[in-house]
């Protein structure tokens, strides 16, 4: 009995052992894949990076090095003046900051009617809004570069911020977020005597705070971002917005381009989001999980 | 402050397109609460009482009818013009400030005259604080206090504009056994303090019962029955009203009255004067049997449950509408007899209901005590 | 002439009599009435047309560049040959489908940006599922790291497509081609290092293929965040008492994750893979980053444009065409869609 029991004991041991053996080999296996994903994921940026600080001449060696013998950090003034990044970048921030806070007011109105308020029709009108998320957006542009030719729009800060001001899945978002605060604090706020507007701004604001800074965090990032738009609406250069600047700047395919101001350029416009990501990263993820839209 | 309903009547229009049924929550509700009682509203859910809370309050407008308060009408006032403090059953502390900023919230939209200065509403935002005894608190935000504190603070907040009225909605639903009779005792405390007028809803009897000046029942929309609990409690209009009160609930077994006696299962129970022959349905509070070997009521006994200072007997009788009888006795009178358990009645306890409309059948001297 | 001043005077003096006499007294001497009136007159009505005080601004925006675009993209699809200078000029047309024919004419290029579009979406849409199920599959089983490595990969996420797309275009890009001393770029070195001949990926004489690899990969790196993200979200609100049982059973790993992760998460997939080839079907800017506006290699007789592509070209001088091709578009999305929500209807275990 006593040796069977042994046995017994030795076979689990057996047993567990080898498991642990697998489970270990599972374990490398899995952090070997993840790491090379990793590094693939993040090699553009490193190349990028270590691009913008290496000389033309050592840029274009047989054998590239993996980090710049000597660090060039004038690449970076000479992508400024190349690309007019400066010009660019300033109105990149008008139009960013500007379209944001017209929007979220926009947005944040809208979105409490739809959750607080009674009027006919209200659902009717929230399922059209929806409905419309499922066309493509180029549908719109080709009317809207009519409409903008109209109003005489055309190479002005207006063309850039009002057509894209409303977004409905901003307004699905935020109104999501209203419908969560109970009902009981509206009705709490209107026996105090609260006006529907301060109650919008003392309560429920700062409630859904977090999705605000989502929105505002993609609404910025779309105006970093945008490039089609802008090209289609402006015709002078000083008009654009950063990304336009970055392609036009450096569309020399021949081979012969100077790739580390190139990379610079690249760099200069890349670095704000990733400070961006950096310190918000958790209400992009946020917002992004609930959205599939990109900027 | 006293509230007066006049005929206070609310519709609702159906939910569903399709059919024109209309919902009556409230039903031509008359009734005055005197100045400075509390006055619980009672009933199942649905039965109105939440409607007319806040028809009271101003977040919903009667369908017809008036409200009164003292000799204004208030009918088409909003609420915020209306001298009412409203305790939310979710208590609906805004939950991103501070109890004292909640409570400060109310005074702060005053405007004009009614304007109070930063030192003034502190002051007195402090002294409701007192009141309920949440002093220690005021810099906490509300998930840190516990579900009784959280209560104090929602009556603080309704209390900081000295309302004329204070309406509390399921005032004691969201908290625990223990810490709802505390807070009830609370809420007593607090009332007699200030003597505010306050109106409370409650699908709880007993909750109703202990602290009530006034109690109103309800079903249905239409008011079954207003009065001192106690009076409610022994006299009851009706059936329903009789079921609705008491824990443990009310026995109701069917019976027939003739000659003047009351049978069940020919077995005649109780003289009941005055009432003529037919079929009843009778209803006798637990605590109305009395163990009597000589007692006509036989009952076949299923358990005895000694519960402290009193006995509850469970027991079984075809006639009995319920899957059992549960009668209290005290302590001191033996059950003897292991099978069967004998009662006689005593007739106070003993009420009689009509088999057709649930209306109260009184004998005897019950009209009487009607009017003490 | 009489009768009319004296009824004008009638009238002025019933006016003076009601309004002044009556309203007046009442609103002064009455309070209550006075509230009343103010509730209903000012209150109430207003308390109808608020919410629309709120919706104003939105709707305002959405009737001219959402709504109207939409009715005005369907109508200049059908006028024959419409053109926006053309309208301006007085010019009208008439209905017809001449726009559609003219996007499927051959010569027009529709055929080219369509093909490229479908089989971009139709590669890369499950190459970045699969392996983006796969990467959020590993993530969810390791637990130091987890959030480090989960940033990571989010990184490509927060990227303006067309900066990274030249870095793309630069890692491929061989410089002094067809020199003595050419520098082959950063991949053909790294493929040089396995041995591999260096590939001319996007300079002149590249072949189609070599293009579209490059496209794909930086397709499938650009879309890889946004699927993880979304996917190890779903597994990570996976109930583990599901992992616990399979153990008890011992179930292999395998199993376990064709038999109990992937129809878990089959919602998550779904939503993905739906995402996934909308977004595919609007591919622009990643190629715009990489081969830039014209949306060709240098030197090469193939164009990488897609149907987005096409229509922002069409845009500049023929509305009509443009308009034409963007409700194929759409309807081409909208079909994919629909299918796709056909099928994992069927396949969602939900």
């Amino acid at each position: 009995m006593a040796n069977q029991a042994t046995m017994h004991e030795k076979d689990l041991q057996k047993v567990t052992s080898s498991q642990r053996v697998v489970s270990i080999l599972v374990k490398t296996l899995l952090y070997a894949f993840l790491s090379l994903m990793a590094l693939i994921v993040v090699f553009p940026f490193y190349w990028m990076i270590i691009s913008s600080l290496k000389s033309i001449t050592e840029y274009r060696l047989p054998i590239p090095t993996l980090f710049p013998k000597e660090i060039i950090w004038h690449n970076y003034i000479e992508a400024f003046s190349a690309a007019n990044l400066d010009r660019l970048f300033l109105n990149t921030v008008y139009v960013g900051v500007v379209s944001t806070l017209l929007s979220l007011v926009i947005t944040v109105l809208c979105a409490f009617a739809f959750a607080r308020l009674e009027f006919k029709g209200k659902n009717a009108l929230f399922a059209a809004l929806l409905g419309t998320m499922m066309i493509p957006g180029e549908l719109f542009t080709i009317t809207n570069f009519i409409t903008v030719n109209n109003f005489g729009w055309i190479d002005t800060y207006t063309v850039l911020i009002v057509p894209f001001l409303v977004s409905i899945f901003y307004i699905y978002l935020l109104r999501q977020n209203f419908l969560q605060i109970p009902n009981e604090l509206y009705l709490a706020a209107k026996v105090d005597g609260t006006s529907d507007l301060k109650y919008l701004w003392k309560v429920m604001i700062p409630l859904s705070l977090p999705t605000l800074i989502s929105i505002t965090i993609l609404k910025m990032m779309g105006a970093w971002n945008s490039y089609v738009w802008p090209r289609l609406v402006t015709t002078s250069e000083e008009m654009r917005l950063i990304t336009n600047g970055l392609r036009d700047a450096f569309t020399d395919m021949s081979g012969q381009a100077n790739v580390p101001v190139q990379m610079a350029a690249v760099a200069i416009v890349s670095f704000p989001l990733f400070l961006v990501f950096l310190f918000l990263r958790k209400y992009i993820m946020k917002g992004v999980s609930r959205s599939g839209i990109k900027g | 402050m006293k509230v007066e309903l006049r005929n206070l009547t609310k519709i609702f229009p159906s939910r569903n397109k399709k059919s024109s049924e209309e919902v009556v929550a409230v039903n031509d509700f008359t009734f005055t609460v005197p100045d400075g009682k509390l006055i619980g509203l009672l009933g199942p859910s649905g039965c109105g009482k939440s409607t007319t809370l806040y028809m009271i309050s101003g977040l919903q407008k009667p369908t017809s009818g008036q409200i009164f308060f003292g000799d204004d009408d208030v009918t088409e006032l909003s609420p915020e013009n209306r001298g009412i403090g409203l305790v939310f059953q979710n208590y609906a502390l805004y939950p991103h400030m501070t109890v004292k900023q909640n409570i400060l919230f109310p005074l702060q939209n005053l405007k004009g005259a009614d304007r109070m200065s930063k030192e003034a509403m502190i002051e007195r935002a402090y002294y409701v604080a007192s009141l309920v005894q949440i002093d220690e608190l005021m810099e906490r935000k509300p998930s840190e206090l516990s579900g009784g504190q959280q209560q104090r603070v929602a009556i603080a907040r309704a209390l900081v504009k000295m309302p004329k009225v204070l309406l509390l909605d399921e005032p004691l639903s969201n908290l625990d056994a223990r810490l709802r009779l505390q807070t009830r005792e609370e809420i007593r405390r607090i009332q007699k303090e200030t003597g505010i007028t306050t109106i409370f809803v409650t699908h709880d009897q007993e909750e109703a019962m202990s602290i009530s000046d006034m109690i109103v029942v309800m079903k249905l929309g239409v008011v079954q029955q207003i009065g001192h609990p106690q009076e409610v409690y022994n006299n009851p209009t009706n059936l329903f009203v009789a079921k609705f009160l008491g824990t443990p609930p009310i026995n109701v077994l069917s019976g027939e009255v003739r000659g003047e006696k009351l049978y069940i299962s020919d077995d005649a129970v109780l003289d009941v004067p005055g009432v003529d022959d037919r079929s009843v349905f009778v209803g006798i509070r637990p605590e109305g049997f009395i163990v009597d070997e000589n007692g006509a009521l036989k009952c076949e006994l299923s358990n005895i449950e000694v519960m402290g200072r009193d006995v509850s007997i469970v027991s079984k009788h075809p006639a009995s509408l319920n899957p059992i009888i549960r009668s209290i006795i005290n302590a001191d009178q033996s059950v003897s007899g292991t099978s069967t358990v004998r009662y006689s009645l005593k007739s106070n306890k003993v009420f009689l209901f009509d088999t057709d409309t649930e209306e109260r059948i009184y004998f005897g001297d019950q009209a009487k005590n009607e009017e003490n | 002439m009489d009768d009319n001043k004296k009824t004008g005077g009638w009238f002025t003096e019933a006016v003076l009599n009601t309004f002044f006499k009556e309203w007046v007294w009442n609103t002064f001497c009455v309070k209550w009435f006075w509230k009343s009136f103010c509730v209903n007159l000012v209150y109430k009505k207003f308390d109808k047309w608020k919410a629309w005080i709120y919706l104003v601004p939105a709707i305002v925006l959405l009737l001219v560049f959402t709504v109207w675009p939409i009715i005005n993209t369907v109508r200049i699809a059908f006028l024959d040959g419409y053109s926006i200078l053309g309208e301006v000029g007085g010019e009208t047309y008439s209905f017809g489908i001449s726009n559609f024919l003219d996007v499927l004419d051959e010569y027009s290029g529709f055929g080219e940006a369509l093909k490229n579009t479908l089989w971009l979406t139709f590669i890369t849409v499950p190459l970045s599922t699969i392996l983006a199920l796969i990467i959020a599959v590993c993530l969810n089983s390791i637990k130091p790291l987890q959030k480090f490595l989960q940033t990571i990969f989010f990184l490509p996420y927060v990227t303006n497509s067309i900066a990274i797309g030249m870095v793309f275009e630069a890692m491929f890009n061989i410089v002094g081609l067809g020199t003595s001393d050419p520098s082959f770029g950063i991949i053909n070195n790294i493929l040089g290092v396995f041995g591999l001949d260096p590939i001319n990926w996007i300079n002149i004489n590249s072949s189609y293929w070599a293009n579209m690899a490059v496209m794909i990969i930086y397709i499938v790196w650009n879309a890889l965040p946004f699927k993880i993200l979304i996917l190890l979200g779903g597994l990570q609100s996976v109930n583990k008492q599901y992992y616990d049982a399979a153990k008890i059973d011992s179930t292999p790993r395998i199993r376990v994750f064709t038999r109990i992760t992937v129809p878990l998460l089959s919602p998550m997939i779904a939503y993905v893979v739906i995402t996934g080839f909308i977004g595919g079907f609007k591919e622009y800017s990643s190629i715009v980053g990489i081969f830039g506006d014209d949306m060709q290699a240098v030197g090469t007789e193939h164009t990488l444009n897609t149907m987005v592509g096409y229509i922002y070209d069409a845009l500049g001088n023929n509305e009509g065409r443009a308009s034409a091709a963007a409700l194929i578009l759409f309807a081409i999305i909208f079909v994919v869609t629909m299918i796709n929500l056909r099928v994992s209807k069927k396949k969602t275990h939900y």
